[in-house]
């Protein structure tokens, strides 16, 4: 901290616009109202999933092609995967977080590929792929866990 | 709290009426803005106002008197840091004092501390929920910070704690007294801009190595010294 610190109060804080207690203050009903919410998206969550593995495979197909900057396309695999890692807990399928958080593990190392590499991306993203076409909510229950030691198992290999 | 007894501490999570608050969510992927809204709708929020990236959000400031950000991080072209960067310093901010959330899945320990020392004053890790987002915006309710301007920051006061056994030198000039001769302080990890914050990677890649990232509570407990 610099000699030259100074302390500011801020004009207005939030305590002014918020009323404790009444008619509309967040309960606990309201929170497990939010958080149904939630589960509600679900079924949406699944088509928007798709739509991000269709933009994961056709930068996979690209980086096994070698068309294209390999360090453009990975940034773009790690931005889906990523936004996938976020989204997949929030809406209730934990082990598409999981398993996208392997692979933005995976990609953020890399500036090109080889086919180890490819290999290793292949295998999240058909693990991915899975998680969606058997709608596997939370942790996957023993699909899951079996699923997760089976990657780590194939990567290891590859 | 009136009503705590039976379902104990999870009635620390109910009390404030939040529908005179205006909000503004910035986050370039529309399902989780979608999500964002619709919690906050259902926890009585009724001002809501999107935007897809921080460029955007900084021209909606203009007009939308927001008194709460909830921010992603990864964006793109302007990300979640430079858009707080922009709001606290900017020259032409409209509101350098609002209150931001910073929503993200970067949870390593540098990344806490880089969000932190852009000016942020909650960070809530993703996977998000309707309980995550209340407590956050619920500790910005309760404890109003003080803002800080020190060399090239200017934010909310970093050092939350006060530790009533500190006997070094207070090192701020106070503004109005404000402060009035009360010393606050915290852990050393939290007393400057970490060097960790200053070296990180901030490409939205990788940090490059495996460090750990960090649960909300250790995110909280970091945070709050």
């Amino acid at each position: 901290m610099s000699d030259d610190s100074e302390i500011i109060t801020p004009p207005t804080n939030l305590q002014s616009k918020v009323q404790k207690g009444g008619p509309g203050a967040v309960d606990l009903d309201a929170i497990e109202r939010a958080e149904q919410v939630i589960a509600n998206l679900a079924d949406d969550y699944i088509n928007w999933a798709k739509e991000d593995l269709v933009k994961l495979e056709d930068a996979y197909k690209k980086l096994k092609e070698g068309k294209g900057d390999q360090k453009e396309l990975l940034q773009g695999v790690f931005n889906v995967a990523h936004d996938m890692k976020g989204q997949g807990g929030s809406f209730g399928f934990e082990l598409m977080t999981a398993v996208g958080d392997k692979l933005c593990r995976l990609v953020e190392k890399l500036d090109k590929v080889g086919p180890k590499e490819i290999e290793k991306i292949r295998i999240y993203v058909d693990a991915m792929q899975v998680i969606i076409s058997r709608s596997l909510k939370g942790d996957g229950g023993s699909e899951g866990k079996q699923l997760l030691m089976g990657l780590e198992v194939m990567v290891q290999k590859s | 709290m009136e009503n705590v007894g039976k379902r104990g501490k999870e009635c620390d999570m109910a009390d404030y009426n939040l529908s005179r608050l205006n909000f503004l969510i910035v986050d370039d992927n529309k399902h989780m803005r979608a999500l964002v809204k619709s919690i906050l709708h259902a926890l009585g929020v009724k001002s809501i106002l999107e935007a897809g990236d921080g460029a955007d959000a900084f021209k909606e400031l203009r007009h939308f008197p927001a008194d709460l950000i909830i921010c992603d991080w990864s964006m793109s072209p302007l990300d979640g840091l430079d858009f707080v960067r922009m709001v606290r310093t900017g020259t032409d901010s409209p509101n350098p004092f609002v209150p931001i959330i910073m929503l993200t899945g970067h949870t390593e320990m540098h990344r806490v501390m880089e969000a932190r020392d852009s000016g942020v004053h909650e960070f809530l890790a993703k996977p998000i929920s309707a309980k995550g987002i209340y407590s956050r915006i619920r500790a910005i309710i309760e404890s109003p910070r003080p803002f800080i301007r020190a060399g090239l920051y200017f934010g909310p006061d970093r050092r939350r704690k006060e530790n009533p056994n500190y006997n070094g030198p207070e090192r701020r000039k106070t503004n109005k007294g404000e402060v009035e001769g009360s010393v606050n302080s915290i852990s050393d990890k939290l007393k400057e801009p970490s060097a960790d914050a200053k070296a990180a990677d901030d490409g939205g890649g990788g940090d490059g190595g495996e460090t750990p990232e960090l649960s909300q509570d250790e995110i909280n407990a970091l945070l709050n010294g």
